[in-house]
């Protein structure tokens, strides 16, 4: 038999770790007892997991291959010492290797009547379910006075004692023997059959089809139609195929799809509960180990693309065209990043397409308040493209003076407003705006983008021109089918099919480097082994920073306060890795100070569907004393300056006409939000005031107010722009918003090229950067549809550059 | 009055916290609550030499500056949390700044059972003989299924528990000036401060 002992204590003496040496001589010929040592046992904090740290994976493994364990305990004022207790809640949080182990205790110390006070405390805690142990009962093994009771050569002078550990020791081999036969799986009977059940999933209830034969799950079958495609789909397919080939419910869930994958799981368990089974049998089934951690692995490729967004697929596709090789390292379960999340439309200037659809309200005006803008105003080297532009519109104007017109559009105008938009000032007074250059490739070559997709297989709607959230101007090309998955979809089939390698949970942790070029990366790979690949080019995609909240607090130049626990819009993965790569070695951050944020968002999840989301002519705003503060037809940031300055958490009001314009929801969703408590309603606004806790009479004032300014067209307070529903119809409605991270403009410097610069402006050899990774182009705000513009023009321009320079490919 | 709140976890985001947050708040007329984190302080291991890290001296000093003590802990495994175990070994080890210390226990936690079995070991651990506390009898203040507690503002939800508190608060008060009439008498005060495991079998060898 092999069993565990472990010294209770972190102290450099202690008679406990002389009892269990003696153990361990005295009893060699019944058992190997191997001891471990409590020393370099980090502080247990559950918000900073070291389960994965050497020293605790040793634990784990040993304790897992023993048979069993002794634990001998010092008494530290009447309990458990803290670096025992700190070991055991690392051993009861993640992983659970104790569960089901026979454990003996014992205890030497100085008083007569031994440990017995942290025995007690140590059965219990060894009892709690995140430990599970099956602690032997009875024989108290307490060595008093244990100071007096070892001789010179450490073994027990007192023969009674000796007589008595010797039978408490026999009695656990014995005890063990039992536990083991005890710990033989249980078996496993199902009631064979189909079994029809619904798991909650992200965006609701997922309808799944099991089979079970007598012994064994046969089959998981996932309805998946109502899930946001290209963020759960990984869920769909690993977390069935894991339960089936290890015919457990121990799986681990899917990085960035959790909820999805515990609806799965808990679909199966209620399955096999009807069934008649028990599903705990299964959820305490092993989990599927992988294979062992084999050595560093070495990749060969011309060129590697970091990130599987839509930048770093179009370059990859981009790469594969010239006929050379590409492998891309995408770091999550799925593909797409935050452009599988994007609303879809891209901007891209093209007149004769433009021209067949009729001009709209409002956008001769805005046309003409460009032409009325102050030269003086605009940075010089935009200034001969602005007076371009005005000759433009001037004419534009002058041939449609008498007619409703057509929509106007050209390469010139999506600049400017590119520049305009952009254009901010941060909080010590530094003015941004675009980078001449930058803005010129990208409005320039955005047409370009949108045939290169087409000809890749993205179909788009060509019968509908839109304006994207945010966008200022109808330029958007919409793809037919699911947003910003379409994109996703069709370049991955593009470059899976030419030959282009994606690994999936591949994380690029390095750039390697030789004399000054970049020559590779290094990465972790699905069962963290290292890979060191090999390449001519680095195309850096992966993306900005927005979901990392410490990373944006330190370059935050833009907004008065950034919470601890905002918030995001963004896949998790957007950690802003592909600067830290390209920093290490010499690169330049541009503009890393401005982010955007998106104010109106779910204040627990960061997502902005949920509650009622209105026509901004319909949103009333309220804070949390109940009145309003902001011009709700203002921009994303104004939005939300004014939310932080409000204390971030603010509320959308609405009555029951406004719900009916919401656009994002059904009577099923609101009720079941409603019931969660993440909305609120009530029949009077008196009771809605209660229920979000601001007073009553302050609620009914604001509306009230209101209400008379729809009605005189005119808001005094705030200048509200547009108007439409008054709030009067019972019942009211209340969504709570708070802004969240949305999109990081700031990243790294580039050139037109795409190549990643230095300081001191030169390119670093070997190295490219495309999308949100890189910065310069959005300045101070991003339009709404331009980021997809940008991440597939400079993916290909990445490609092309890296073919010319690296490769000697031209196009 | 002048008491000390000791946070029993080093956890980013803990209702332990937000519940002395909320008693520093809802008493800030009756008592002025500091709160101290444990976070920080390394973790203990028997040193030869029994000299506080200076962490542990700034607690300590906090600790014998207050009327009182509240410590609010959160359950892990049947037990306290190590990182406060470890804050109270070091207070027993080097200066022993509880002794005779009125002491007041309160818990929250996830489920409904509450930290029943933590504050249990606690009220032993805080009676050990170099610790010495006058930990209040008859008081366990139990916060359940605490992450729903508290709402926006961090003000506890449910009124009943909230004038459970407001009840033992008061207790905790008077409990204090209580012991503070007493405890100058208290003869085992320099008993208890020498006290040592090792001396105590030492002396009877
Ligand atoms: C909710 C939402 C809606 C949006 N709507 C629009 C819109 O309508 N129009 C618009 O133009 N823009 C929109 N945007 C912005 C736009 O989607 C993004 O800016 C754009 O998709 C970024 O593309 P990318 O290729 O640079 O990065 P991503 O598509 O984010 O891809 C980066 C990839 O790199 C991977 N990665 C990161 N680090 C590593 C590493 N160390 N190793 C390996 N891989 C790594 C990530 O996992 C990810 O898959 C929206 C964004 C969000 C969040
Ligand atoms: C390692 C570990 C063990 C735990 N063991 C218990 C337990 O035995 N009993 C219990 O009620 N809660 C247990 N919990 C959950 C706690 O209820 C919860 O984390 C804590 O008491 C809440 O307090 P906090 O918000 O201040 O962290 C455990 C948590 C961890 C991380």
């Amino acid at each position: 038999m092999k069993f565990i002992g472990i010294v209770g204590t972190n102290a450099r003496k202690s008679y406990n770790r002389q009892l269990l040496t003696y153990m361990q001589t005295h009893f060699q010929d019944q058992a190997e007892i191997e001891i471990l040592e409590l020393t370099d046992v980090p502080m247990f904090n559950e918000s900073q997991d070291q389960t994965d740290s050497p020293v605790i994976q040793n634990f784990i493994q040993k304790i897992t291959a023993a048979d069993g364990v002794i634990v001998a305990t010092p008494e530290h004022n009447h309990s458990l010492p803290s670096a025992l207790k700190s070991l055991l809640e690392w051993l009861s949080f993640k992983a659970h290797p104790l569960d089901g182990k026979p454990v003996m205790i014992v205890g030497a110390s100085y008083s007569v009547q031994g440990s017995s006070r942290v025995q007690l405390h140590l059965r219990q805690v060894l009892d709690a379910p995140g430990v599970g142990a099956n602690v032997m009962p009875g024989s108290e093994f307490l060595l008093g006075r244990a100071h007096t009771a070892f001789d010179e050569q450490g073994n027990l002078k007192s023969s009674g004692t000796v007589d008595f550990l010797t039978s408490c020791f026999k009695k656990f081999m014995k005890f063990t023997k039992v536990v083991e036969a005890m710990n033989v799986p249980d078996e496993i009977n199902y009631q064979p059959g189909t079994y029809d059940v619904t798991a909650t999933g992200h965006n609701g209830e997922l309808p799944m089809q099991v089979t079970l034969s007598k012994d064994r799950i046969e089959n998981i079958q996932i309805d998946a139609s109502t899930e946001t495609e290209g963020i759960a789909d990984v869920a769909f397919e690993r977390i069935p195929k894991q339960i089936v080939d290890g015919q457990t419910l121990d799986v681990d869930a899917v990085s960035g799809a959790s909820i999805t994958s515990h609806g799965v799981i808990d679909g199966v368990a209620e399955a096999v509960k009807q069934a008649g089974a028990d599903p705990d049998i299964l959820k305490k089934r092993p989990k599927q180990t992988a294979a062992a951690k084999p050595a560093i692995k070495d990749l060969d490729t011309d060129v590697v693309v970091v990130g599987a967004g839509g930048a770093g697929l179009t370059a990859a596709a981009k790469i594969l065209q010239s006929g050379k090789r590409v492998l891309v390292l995408e770091k999550f379960p799925a593909v797409g990043g935050n452009t599988v999340r994007a609303g879809g439309p891209m901007n891209a200037a093209d007149p004769d397409w433009q021209r067949q659809f009729d001009a709209i309200l409002g956008e001769k005006h805005t046309l003409k308040e460009i032409t009325e803008i102050d030269e003086a105003t605009i940075d010089p080297e935009y200034r001969p493209d602005f007076r371009a532009l005005k000759d433009q519109i001037n004419d534009y104007l002058q041939e449609n003076t008498d007619q409703r017109g057509y929509l106007f559009d050209s390469k010139l105008l999506h600049r400017i407003q590119t520049y305009l938009g952009g254009k901010r000032r941060d909080l010590q007074g530094h003015k941004i705006y675009g980078q001449y250059d930058l803005v010129k490739e990208l409005t320039d070559h955005a047409l370009e983008s949108v045939q290169w997709l087409e000809k890749i297989g993205v179909e788009f709607d060509k019968t509908q021109v839109t304006m994207p959230v945010g966008a200022i101007w109808r330029r958007g090309h919409k793809p037919m089918g699911d947003l910003g998955f379409a994109y996703i979809k069709t370049l991955k089939q593009y470059v899976t099919s030419h030959g282009g390698t994606i690994m999936t949970e591949t994380d690029v942790t390095q750039l390697t480097t030789e004399n000054g070029r970049v020559v590779g990366v290094q990465a972790q790979g699905v069962d963290h082994q290292e890979l060191a690949v090999h390449a001519q080019a680095v195309i850096l995609a992966s993306g900005g920073f927005a979901a990392n909240t410490k990373m944006l607090k330190q370059y935050n130049t833009y907004w008065t306060n950034i919470d601890d626990d905002i918030k995001t819009t963004n896949s998790p993965a957007m950690t802003g890795d592909g600067i830290r790569l390209a920093t290490a070695v010499g690169a330049d951050l541009v503009g890393m100070g401005f982010s955007q944020m998106m104010p109106v968002s779910d204040p627990d999840t960061g997502e902005l569907f949920s509650g009622l989301q209105v026509p901004p002519q319909n949103y009333v705003m309220i804070n949390q004393q109940g009145k309003r503060f902001v011009n709700e037809y203002g921009s994303r940031d104004q939005l939300t300056q004014a939310a932080i300055d409000n204390g971030s958490l603010f509320y959308l009001l609405a009555d029951d006409e406004i719900k009916k314009t919401a656009y994002n929801t059904t009577q099923a969703k609101i009720d079941q939000q409603v019931e969660a408590g993440t909305l609120f309603r009530a029949d009077t606004l008196e009771d809605l005031a209660r229920q979000i806790k601001v007073d009553p009479d302050t609620l009914v004032k604001t509306v009230h107010d209101y209400n008379s300014y729809v009605d005189a067209g005119d808001d005094p307070e705030f200048h509200k722009n547009a108007f439409d529903l008054k709030v009067k119809v019972a019942p009211f409605y209340a969504t709570p918003r708070k802004p969240a991270t949305h999109h990081t403009m700031g990243g790294l410097k580039i050139d037109t090229g795409a190549h990643v610069l230095t300081a001191g402006g030169t390119a670093i050899d070997g190295l490219y950067a495309a999308g949100e990774v890189a910065g310069g182009i959005h300045a101070g705000n991003r339009l709404g549809g331009n980021s997809l513009a940008d991440i597939f023009t400079f993916g290909r321009i990445a490609a092309t550059s890296a073919l010319a320079d690296e490769l000697a490919v031209t196009d | 009055m002048k008491l000390v709140g000791i946070v029993g976890t080093n956890a980013v985001k803990s209702t332990n916290r937000q519940l002395l947050q909320y008693m520093q708040r809802h008493f800030a007329s009756t008592a002025e609550l500091e709160i101290c984190e444990i976070a920080d302080l390394p973790a203990f291991n028997e040193p030869e030499q029994r000299d506080a890290p200076a962490a542990v001296q700034q607690l300590a000093d906090q600790i014998e500056h207050a009327d009182g003590v509240i410590f609010a802990t959160p359950e892990y495994d049947h037990s306290i949390p190590a990182v406060l175990k470890s804050a109270i070994e070091w207070l027993s080890y080097t200066t022993r700044p509880l002794i005779n210390k009125p002491v007041m226990v309160v818990g929250a936690s996830y489920g409904s059972l509450g930290t029943s079995r933590a504050q249990a070991h606690l009220r032993q651990i805080l009676e050990a003989p170099e610790l010495k506390a006058l930990v209040m009898p008859n008081v366990e203040y139990m916060l359940g299924h605490s992450l729903q507690a508290f709402d926006e503002q961090g003000d506890l939800v449910d009124q009943a528990k909230a004038q459970e508190l407001d009840k033992d608060f008061q207790a905790f008060t008077e409990f204090v000036t209580l012991m503070q009439k007493i405890t100058p008498q208290n003869k085992f005060f320099e008993e208890t401060r020498q006290f040592s495991w090792s001396q105590l079998t030492a002396g009877k060898e």
